[in-house]
């Protein structure tokens, strides 16, 4: 082997192949290489054996099912085909690890009621940890990851603002049926001044200390026939869940970014301007997309974010 | 033997040869084409990897966004930069192997039109939101017919130039350009059989539908990678190669062995980017196997490449050329290994849709690809301009930035897959996915900056390239009045 093999290694004791192109191309005829040789035999007894036993080879309309088989329920019946990709989803689904954990503790959430959910700390622990994936998926979107929403945009949903209820029926009703948000602008109905003016009274309600004769003129149009503000929002501004409309008394701020103000001046201007523009938003309904243990679920963990009601 | 010697002995060398034997124009133009276009499509590779890490970068400017933006690089690299080198290099290797001038200089040069002409139509549309929406295939339809035309004129220049060869022998170089141009021929036309919107409308139709449509896709889109970027390229390989390293190909059985093997087993192994989809499974077995098999006949490629050197190694320490085209095969033994590996549908499951792919295509693309090209160029610009290379120093230079570049962009990719891959299929204690699609982003941001810095580094090495290949070029045509006065006299005695 090794004599055999000398020559080859040292240029100029083999032969080419007596063809010379371009001046000085030319091609020696070295054997293949013993080891290349091999390997592509070893490919070749690799791909006999993968042929032998998975589906591989078409003939006519069918083709060679292979030796390998999956065994899974179809229907209640215990049914055992050749290897096939829907057949091993099928029985992952069925017996795999994860997925018959998965399943059991979906079905002891979904046989819980609520108070029992938000007691335990084994099943919140589940809840947790699936939610994330669940609410990462369907809610993060618009809410962010974790929750937080986007000021301006998408509510906060780890604060103590529960625009349309923070009770855990109230919260499911939100994601089985989704939300229609809106509040009328008010440039038809109240000239710059007066915005301006219920603006102050909001921002007072929250502690802003503010021009006095503004606050009083603001506090009668919101009273008043002329704003109309407290058919929603109440008398004393407290809100009304059954309509979306927020507390506006407490000192958080969703859609008009008050904290991210420098002065007053600019406070006073963002809400008037919002009490302007008015407001439109929606949030889609998740029947028919989540079961109604998944809606459980992502109840459960929404109502722990912000501490429910 | 004796007409080895009489040849050996008496033909003088290659430089030498009197430009007006062969249509060194055409090459010429390709060549420089092929540099341009490759300094564009590198650069706007580079741009949409640092959206992909920073993503303000888009500038909310439609024509510049990512979708839109990566099939002009993919396009510039691989038909402006990896196509006009091909056609340059072929039409080049044709003539010296056959020792004859092209069939026809009009055809090849509408070859040269007609094809750049596409790549342009294609920047624009693609900007313009105008795509096929297949990949490397997002030219609409009547770029489409443009291209085919071109490919056909090619295929019959290069066809009758081989037919009028002045040598008994076809060289191991052509079979693999032959191969390439009817395989892209099929593949090109196959894969864009398109009912149009209207005469007059961009859009268009697959005839296929459905898993069919993938299917032909992605024969189509594997075949690329076989023939445009494997095929081809061992062409340019087997002739530059041994003419920089002064000696004879390794072993002649090897490469008739390897090139029937490659020609006959690309053919099968698209299916396996549809692994675990709607494809039948039984097509999923044929394109894993089909690739496995695949392994060594494409390895025959690298080892023929690599023995041709062997008695000659010291030109590694002096020939940066040289290092071009052994760490292009280097490249291309490792692609070929990592290929057949991910085609394996359990592999598969992990790789796919993740970063890995990105990153097996490069190590392919700039690692083998545009390396063989670079030290092909390297070798080929001087000789068409009678000239000496402006600075071999540059040329160390370009092969250390692009070999950085390419350590970098592959690891990092390496990085991204398999992380993202393992994060997508991680579970929790009770059976959960354990993380989001949005964690697995984050995750990806930092591979995300250290690929786009490697792209850099390729994207420098290119532009230096540019530099020197002008500069040589420059230098020639200063030579050249100087000896024009006795080129003339020579024309006219003769």
């Amino acid at each position: 082997m090794s004599t055999n093999e000398k020559p080859s290694k040292k240029p100029g004791e083999v032969e080419t192949t007596g063809h010379v192109w371009d001046s000085n191309l030319q091609e020696y005829n070295n054997p293949l290489p013993r080891w290349w040789l091999w390997g592509f035999y070893a490919t070749v007894v690799f791909a006999i054996v993968y042929w032998i036993l998975f589906p591989a080879w078409p003939i006519g309309g069918t083709f060679t099912k292979g030796l390998n088989t999956i065994t899974f329920m179809d229907d209640g019946e215990e049914v055992t085909t050749h290897w096939n990709t829907r057949s091993l989803l099928a029985r992952d689904m069925q017996t795999g690890r994860h997925a018959v954990r998965q399943r059991e503790m979906l079905d002891r959430v979904g046989d819980m009621e609520y108070e029992e959910i938000l007691a335990d700390v084994d099943a919140m622990s589940f809840v947790n940890a699936y939610a994330k994936g669940s609410f990462g998926t369907w809610c993060a979107a618009c809410h962010q990851t974790g929750g937080a929403g986007v000021i301006g945009q998408y509510p906060n949903l780890r604060n103590d603002q529960w625009k349309w209820g923070g009770t855990v029926a109230q919260i499911e009703e939100t994601l089985v049926l989704g939300r229609n948000g809106y509040m009328p602008g008010y440039r038809e109905s109240l000239n710059s001044e007066q915005l301006d003016q219920v603006a102050s009274y909001v921002l007072a309600m929250n502690d802003y200390d503010l021009d006095a004769d503004a606050v009083a003129a603001g506090e009668e149009i919101f009273n008043g026939y002329l704003g109309g503000c407290y058919q929603c929002h109440g008398v004393d501004a407290q809100g009304l869940a059954s309509l979306g409309a927020p507390n506006l008394s407490n000192n958080i701020w969703g859609l008009v970014d008050v904290p991210g103000a420098a002065d007053d001046e600019e406070r006073v201007s963002r809400v008037a301007s919002f009490v302007h523009d008015g407001v439109q938003r929606v949030m889609p309904g998740f029947a028919d997309r989540l079961s109604e243990t998944e809606i459980k679920v992502l109840t459960a963990y929404v109502h722990s974010l912000g501490g429910g009601q | 033997m004796s007409e080895k010697a009489a040849t050996a002995g008496s033909v003088p060398a290659s430089t030498a040869v009197p430009s007006e034997q062969y249509n060194y124009e055409i090459v010429k133009k390709f060549s420089i084409a092929a540099v341009i276009w490759g300094v564009l499509g590198m650069a706007a590779g580079v741009w949409i990897a640092s959206q992909l890490a920073w993503p303000f970068l888009n500038f909310d400017i439609a024509q510049i966004t990512f979708g839109r933006f990566r099939p002009v690089h993919t396009t510039l690299v691989i038909f402006g930069f990896g196509g006009n080198a091909l056609f340059a290099t072929s039409y080049y290797i044709i003539q010296r192997t056959c020792q004859t001038r092209l069939y026809s200089d009009r055809l090849s040069l509408f070859t040269f039109y007609g094809w750049n002409l596409a790549l342009i139509l294609g920047v624009i549309t693609y900007m313009a939101g105008i795509t096929q929406g297949r990949e490397y295939a997002e030219f609409n339809w009547q770029i489409d017919i443009l291209i085919a035309v071109t490919w056909v004129v090619y295929f019959w220049v290069f066809l009758m130039t081989l037919l009028r060869r002045n040598q008994p022998h076809i060289y191991v170089a052509n079979w693999f350009f032959m191969a390439f141009i009817l395989a892209t021929a099929l593949l090109h036309i196959f894969n864009n059989i398109q009912v149009p919107v209207s005469l007059t409308s961009p859009h268009s139709y697959s005839l296929f539908s459905g898993v069919q449509d993938a299917m032909t896709q992605w024969w189509y889109g594997h075949n690329a990678v076989g023939f445009f970027l494997t095929a081809a390229f061992l062409g340019m390989m087997y002739y530059f190669v041994p003419k920089q390293a002064g000696r004879p190909i390794y072993s002649y059985k090897l490469s008739i062995i390897h090139f029937w093997a490659i020609i006959f087993l690309y053919m099968w192994v698209g299916a396996h980017h549809l692994h675990w989809t709607a494809l039948p499974d039984w097509v999923s077995t044929l394109a894993a196997t089909f690739s496995i098999l695949l392994l060594l006949p494409s390895w025959g490629g690298m080892i023929n490449g690599i023995m041709t050197l062997s008695g000659a190694w010291d030109k590694l320490r002096t020939d940066p050329i040289m290092l071009f085209l052994i760490t292009a095969l280097s490249f291309y033994g490792m692609a070929t290994f990592e290929g057949p590996m991910m085609s394996l549908k359990s592999v598969n499951a992990l790789s796919h849709y993740t970063d890995w792919t990105v990153g097996h295509v490069h190590s392919g693309a700039l690692g083998w690809v545009a390396m063989i090209t670079f030290g092909s160029l390297y070798h080929l610009i001087p000789r068409l301009w009678n000239t000496k290379i402006y600075s071999l120093r540059l040329i160390y230079i370009h092969f250390f930035l692009a070999t950085i570049g390419i350590v970098l962009y592959i690891v990092s990719m390496w990085v991204a897959g398999i992380g993202q891959g393992l994060m997508l299929r991680a579970f929790d204690e009770y059976g959960n996915l354990a993380y989001t699609f949005t964690e697995s982003v984050v995750f990806l941001h930092k591979p995300y900056v250290v690929r786009a810095i490697g792209g850099g580094f390729f994207l420098l090495g290119m532009l230096i390239m540019a530099f020197n290949v002008a500069m040589t070029i420059l230098t020639a045509k200063r030579a050249v009045p100087a000896t024009d006065a006795s080129r003339a006299t020579a024309a006219t005695a003769s």
